[in-house]
């Protein structure tokens, strides 16, 4: 009885340090935040408790649609993507082409989101380094090229980044699969496509789905690929929130534009974990 | 050995309390790595030779507004926690935060103290965007925006806002500009849209402020003549961006600002062919201004910085020959220290008179405001 007391309590203070630090890091200021997103506008004068959302609404609304389909587009991309990708380095036959590729894919996963941008801003402009190579190539005129920073840049460089991670996921899900259920797959003769969609991926689903949603809370944050590729309006709500802090201090309706970006990611969480449970019980 | 190492550790330690004594000051300075490099390797190594036992510390906190918020929210927050000794001894901001800093009372009065603060002749110098901050603030240095254009291509740019858009619609996408959330270019170029195509100029730039202006048809009519234009313009990612897109060929003319043209172009960046106007009837331009916090731990080496670093002789050498900034005290203090090419290779493309004539400052800080949220609501 006594033990089991001391024990606990030595498990508390052993956990004590790490949870003081997601209090006082994360969910301190996280309540802050969620406070601040409350009250009345400081501009448009709107009253409280929901000021700021009208206000946010009112200036940025077609910057949250512009959002949700940068990033459903781009999830969308990744998805396909990666089963591509992950379907090819577990079903894949020839050992080098599959080395390449293993080898190849992960570079990205190294490399930060504003690096990334700054690049995509030589690579993707109008006389940038892809333009002038398919000029180069004789595929396009100089006259036809076009500029690509714009949502478009921003996609690419959303799927270029999280790319990787996603394969890193699946293809890691793949390989833990017991081969023996596609070698019989196989040898019934079902094609590696018919292999990879019938009986691979309903194995790997879980995985796939978490893959997803990562990505989405990861590119829902990234600030600097939006305020580098793009100077476009509509543009994401993170550009939006620095803009608002930045240009005219206003923490209120900065903190609703977060809340919102919120509300959006746990939405998504929100419906793959009730898929889960639904599968599950 | 062991004694050797013991009797080491205990000397270091000895030695600790004793290099703590050296004193620190501490700069923080908002803008772009420009200024971060301008402190600490230029000013830096001038301030080691006269105070050899001074630490200096520089802290960058981020280009544009965005830097300066950092720093007021720095000095509000220890002031508010009733914090004794506020732990920046300088900071150099932006007008607009230099102005609400007075108005808070975050800012020592020093200007009266220091020897240079009568070589100061800018208005700037006197008023930020309407708040009186004479003897709060002493201009770094003053910068300008004009616009960038591509003289292989263009022989005469549009000398004016009204002869610009008739430009674009002759040749659309070959002007770029970074909207208003991408960098202060931008920002001063629509600043400058709303000077020329709004009868309230005067009263944007000097206030009063009066919301009501904002419901007069003339106001409607520029921010949609303001849209009409941006139909034909290219967007560029940033102030730097549409420096990259102009030496690119991707567009032929575009707001910058002066001294990163200059810098750019010293450094091989941008083509030898681009070349500065200044339009009528003006675009804004700005100074940074040196500060000094109210309860600051070192005032009287904060007052000998910055009286160092606006000296005519550091003026000449560091803001103008080095930066290409124009100078923060008056330009005829700096006669005898700067080398005539120095002075020409400045005012080669935008002339003294230009600088006269169609300088502008930005609005005041209510208006300035207001046409952010114009532009957000209105034309974007």
């Amino acid at each position: 009885m006594v033990g089991s007391g001391i024990r606990n309590l030595i498990g508390l203070l052993l956990i004590a340090p790490a949870g003081a630090l997601v209090l006082g890091l994360f969910v301190y200021p996280l309540g802050l935040s969620l406070i601040g997103a409350f009250g009345p506008s400081v501009e448009g004068g709107y009253p409280a408790p929901f000021g700021r959302f009208r206000n946010a609404l009112d200036l940025y609304a077609d910057d949250v649609l512009f959002s949700v389909l940068v990033i459903g587009l781009s999830v969308g991309i990744i998805a396909v993507l990666t089963v591509i990708i992950a379907g090819y380095l577990t079903l894949g036959t020839s050992p080098l082409a599959v080395a390449v590729l293993r080898w190849l894919y992960r570079w990205p996963l190294f490399i930060p989101f504003i690096v990334a941008a700054q690049a995509m801003r030589g690579f993707l402009a109008r006389n940038g380094l892809m333009n002038n190579t398919l000029v180069e190539l004789g595929l396009l005129t100089p006259l036809s090229a076009q500029s690509f920073l714009d949502w478009r840049g921003i996609v690419i460089t959303m799927v270029w980044k999280q790319l990787p991670f996603a394969v890193l996921l699946v293809a890691g899900a793949m390989a833990a699969l017991d081969r023996s259920t596609i070698e019989a797959a196989r040898n019934l003769g079902a094609g590696r496509v018919r292999c990879l969609i019938d009986i691979v991926l309903p194995q790997v689903r879980a995985t796939f789905g978490v893959a997803l949603v990562l990505s989405t809370v990861v590119m829902s944050g990234v600030l600097s690929v939006p305020l580098m590729i793009s100077a476009h309006s509509p543009t994401m709500i993170t550009a939006q929130m620095a803009f608002r802090i930045n240009a005219h201090g206003d923490y209120g309706t900065a903190n609703a534009l977060g809340l919102i970006s919120y509300l959006l990611t746990g939405a998504v969480a929100w419906f793959y974990l009730r898929q889960g449970l639904r599968e599950k019980g | 050995m062991r004694t050797l190492l013991l009797s080491t550790a205990v000397v270091a330690l000895l030695a600790v309390p004793a290099a703590a004594q050296t004193r620190t000051l501490t700069v923080a300075t908002a803008g772009s790595q420009n200024m971060v490099d301008y402190v600490t390797d230029y000013l830096g190594p001038l301030f080691a030779e006269r105070y050899p036992d001074v630490t200096l510390e520089v802290l960058g906190t981020g280009p544009g507004d965005a830097g300066s918020q950092a720093i007021y929210e720095r000095l509000a927050a220890q002031r508010n926690a009733g914090v004794d000794v506020i732990d920046v001894d300088v900071a150099v901001v932006h007008q607009k935060m230099g102005g609400q800093m007075v108005d808070e009372g975050l800012l020592a009065a020093y200007r009266d103290a220091i020897a240079t603060g009568a070589l100061v002749t800018a208005p700037t110098a006197e008023m930020a965007l309407g708040v009186d901050v004479s003897g709060y603030v002493m201009p770094m240095f003053h910068s300008q925006t004009a616009w960038a254009y591509n003289s292989a291509v263009i022989d005469t740019p549009p000398a004016s806002y009204a002869e610009l858009a008739a430009w674009v619609e002759q040749h659309p996408g070959l002007f770029g500009y970074n909207g208003i959330r991408n960098g202060m270019s931008g920002v001063s170029f629509v600043v400058g849209w709303m000077y020329a195509n709004t009868p309230f100029a005067e009263q944007l730039a000097q206030g009063p402020f009066d919301s009501g202006i904002t419901e007069t048809a003339e106001w409607a009519d520029a921010l949609a003549s303001l849209a009409a234009f941006n139909d034909h313009v290219t967007f560029t990612p940033g102030n730097a961006g549409t420096l990259d897109m102009l030496n690119r060929g991707e567009i032929m003319m575009g707001p910058v600002w002066v001294d990163m043209f200059y810098t750019w172009q010293a450094d091989g960046r941008v083509s030898p062919d681009m070349r500065l106007t200044l339009p009528s009837p003006g675009m804004p331009g700005q100074p940074m201004y040196y500060v000094i916090p109210e309860g600051a731990g070192e005032p009287d080496l904060a007052r000998a910085f910055i009286e160092l670093a606006t000296s005519p002789a550091v003026q000449a050498e560091g803001i103008v020959e080095q930066f290409n900034w124009y100078p923060g005290i008056d330009p005829a203090h700096l006669d005898g220290y700067l080398a005539p090419e120095s002075w020409e290779a400045l005012f080669a493309e935008i002339t003294p008179e230009d600088l006269t004539a169609y300088s502008r400052s930005f609005p005041i800080a209510d208006y300035f405001d207001t046409i952010l949220v114009a532009y957000e609501r209105d034309v974007e």
